[in-house]
């Protein structure tokens, strides 16, 4: 039920509150209290209520409608799942193979996580045929469809890669220990937290200077005190793998190889510029979660640990890190939801030269509707993207909440 | 050492300080480089904004350490013409406006709303609620394209409304306010009730007062979220009339060329304003954002 009913008052000397409805007292007086108090209750629900629906409900729905049409800045013919088709290409094979798949993955993680061992050997062969025809199938659903929204999910989940799990650890690194006894600790949260504060187009713009081309940029004076040579950095559209180890990367003919090849590469200069970024205005902010979160851990928990013999790293690893199972699991799901969504640093420190090896599908969106105003087509694309959101939401609740400890 | 045991004197070494050590000397090292870190880049804004043209080309360090790091005069003209060339008093004028008509909106309806899902029962509420919840994970991008439909719809393209009135409800400040709501004791608002005041005036004389703090943190999180949004100002406005000051920003740093000092200065601009307030408020802030991340 409602948490007002949980909620339960604090004690106090005289218990004897107003009857609780459905009680004991006359029914009607009751029932006619019952109706005011759903009066005002949607009275009081209802802006929210008409904002949310016309402006975060309904567009939901529009979009869906408009993805059917062929919409430039006003309606245009209604062209039923055309857009899906220039989005996935028009053989149907290829994209039944990548959806079952994808199925077959999800069946197999069930089969896995169940305890009789036949049940596995069976999930485990299924997965392996399921990933193989992932590899086969979803080369051949972005070349036949538009490989430019494929890019850009690639780019997107390079991005989520490279960001969340660093900014969780780093976090929950700086947490702990500013959660030491030392002195200002308020002067270094405010400061840890200035990067998250500060408006994004400005600090992106400092960005952009400090991870220019120039040989005397800040990168490039950096990496030049180790012996660098200067970098392209945000104008760099190549793959951080070939930079590394100096080759260039082979030309693989067949449409599949040539797929994982560029994943292979690993994600642009350009794009990890950006996670330099991201590192830098989120790890603050997952540091200040993770201190509430650790804050609400009982000390004496930690006692007992140490009663029985367990060291720093152990009661690290059996205290603390199950316990802020919680507040890892919030910053995971906000973290990846938030890389999908991410728009105005990407926007602003995307260049040219980068050759949107650095867009994700929130800009590849954005510019389809924006700056070639195809409505239709935007909207089709971010119905996929929704979906795909919806999908990692679902996935992440069942598997992450399932091992979160809630404290009490 | 005149103290009752367990009581040192109070020293600059009290009970909550140990004695440095190499350990405690790292731990300081740490958290003074990640805190440089943090610091280092708006320093680098700072005196860049600071440089005349030709100094941002010749005189350039990475680290604050060198003198080549800072200008060798502060050239204060710098954000005068920032100013007037980005015509910033504008956009500024159309941020603060922006926010304020926002924040307003999101926390009287926040507040109503937050209120009847944590002290009324009504039937739906549940199933309401969870509604509100679901609409969290939609990505702005599937808004971008009706919303824009719906707003030109109702002749709100390049105005005010646009802006504002979309973002003047939110399930997660609802979320936030209802959290706090509900620790509100019931008895308080019983007893107004029985009293025989209605809702709203157990909300604005009993709720509210106690609710202080989460009433900022909603307030502030909506302040920063409209001074800092970018892609549906972009989308939604065609004139300068009522275009943010980030809209300003982006297009100054695409007109002024390789001027780096000018954009540098137009990004103290910005950034000013929000940086301020933080520090007057900074405790509040601190806490405000912690709280956020409460997972109920």
């Amino acid at each position: 039920m409602d948490s007002a009913r949980l909620q339960e008052p604090p004690h106090g000397g005289f218990s004897q509150g107003p009857p609780r409805s459905g009680g004991g007292a006359g029914r009607g007086r009751i029932s006619a209290r019952r109706v005011r108090d759903a009066l005002s209750a949607y009275l009081f629900i209802g802006p929210s209520a008409l904002i949310i629906a016309v402006f975060g409900i309904f567009p939901l729905f529009f979009t869906l409608y408009i993805s059917l049409f062929k919409w430039r800045l006003t309606r245009g013919g209604f062209v039923g799942p055309g857009n899906y088709e220039t989005l996935f290409g028009a053989n149907p094979l290829p994209i039944l193979a990548l959806a079952a798949s994808i199925i077959g993955i999800a069946v197999a993680a069930f089969l896995l996580r169940q305890a009789a061992a036949g049940r596995r050997v069976g999930g485990l062969a299924l997965l392996a045929a399921s990933v193989a025809g992932l590899a086969l199938s979803l080369p051949l659903v972005a070349s036949q469809g538009d490989g430019e929204v494929f890019d850009s999910l690639r780019v997107t989940i390079w991005y989520a890669i490279l960001t969340v799990p660093v900014q969780l650890a780093l976090g929950l690194a700086i947490a702990m220990l500013l959660t030491r006894k030392i002195r200002g600790r308020q002067t270094f949260r405010v400061l840890y937290l200035l990067p998250y504060i500060a408006p994004t187009v400005a600090t992106a713009s400092i960005f952009e200077l400090l991870f220019s081309l120039r040989p005397d940029s800040f990168a490039n004076q950096l990496i030049g005190l180790a012996g660098a040579r200067p970098l392209q950095w945000l104008q760099e559209p190549r793959g951080i793998i070939p930079l590394l180890f100096g080759m260039s990367a082979p030309q693989p003919s067949g449409v599949v190889s040539s797929y994982w090849m560029g994943w292979a590469q690993g994600p642009s200069l350009a794009l990890v510029s950006i996670v330099f970024f991201s590192w830098w205005v989120f790890v603050g902010y997952y540091a200040l979660i993770y201190i509430n979160g650790l804050g609400s851990i009982p000390r004496q928990l930690y006692e007992a640990a140490e009663v029985d013999g367990a060291g720093k790293v152990r009661s690290f690893f059996s205290v603390t890190l199950p316990l802020l199972s919680p507040t890892t699991y919030f910053l995971t799901l906000l973290g990846v939801i938030g890389t999908f969504k991410a728009f105005t640093h990407l926007y602003v420190l995307r260049t040219a030269a980068a050759a949107q090896t650095a867009d994700p599908i929130s800009v590849q969106i954005f510019f389809t509707f924006f700056r070639k105003a195809q409505l239709g087509y935007a909207s089709a694309t971010s119905i996929v993207l929704f979906l795909i959101v919806l999908g990692l939401t679902l996935i992440q609740q069942r598997t992450l909440e399932r091992r979160v400890t809630y404290g009490d | 050492m005149g103290t009752e045991d367990g009581m040192p004197l109070r020293g600059k070494q009290g009970p909550r300080h140990p004695r440095p050590t190499a350990g405690r000397v790292i731990l300081y090292a740490v958290l003074a480089l990640g805190g440089f870190a943090c610091v280092l880049p708006f320093l680098s804004m700072a005196s860049t904004a600071l440089k005349s043209s030709a100094e941002t080309i010749t005189r350039v360090s990475p680290l604050p350490f060198s003198p080549d790091f800072w200008p060798s005069v502060f050239r204060w003209a710098n954000f005068e013409e920032a100013w007037t060339r980005a015509s910033f008093s504008l956009y500024f004028r159309n941020s603060l406006i922006t926010a304020a008509v926002t924040v307003a909106g999101v926390v009287v309806t926040s507040s109503l709303a937050a209120y009847a899902f944590a002290k009324i029962r009504f039937p739906g509420s549940r199933s309401a609620f969870a509604v509100l919840l679901a609409t969290l994970i939609i990505p702005e991008s599937v808004y971008l394209v009706p919303n824009f439909i719906i707003v030109t719809r109702l002749g709100w393209y390049d105005s005010l409304a646009a802006l504002t009135v979309p973002f003047m409800a939110s399930a997660f400040y609802i979320f936030l306010l209802r959290q706090f709501f509900a620790q509100v004791p019931n008895e308080l608002v019983e007893s107004a009730r029985i009293d025989g005041a209605g809702h709203a005036r157990s909300l604005v004389s009993i709720v509210l007062p106690l609710s202080g703090a989460p009433l900022f943190t909603v307030a502030f999180l909506a302040f920063i979220g409209s001074w800092n949004s970018l892609q549906w100002p972009l989308v939604a406005t065609r004139t300068p009339r009522w275009r943010p000051i980030t809209v300003g920003l982006t297009t100054f740093i695409s007109d002024a060329g390789p001027e780096n000092q000018l954009i540098m200065a137009g990004a103290v601009i910005a950034i000013l304003p929000v940086i301020l307030l933080y520090f007057l408020a900074q405790k509040q802030f601190t806490e405000a954002i912690a709280r956020s991340g409460i997972k109920g």
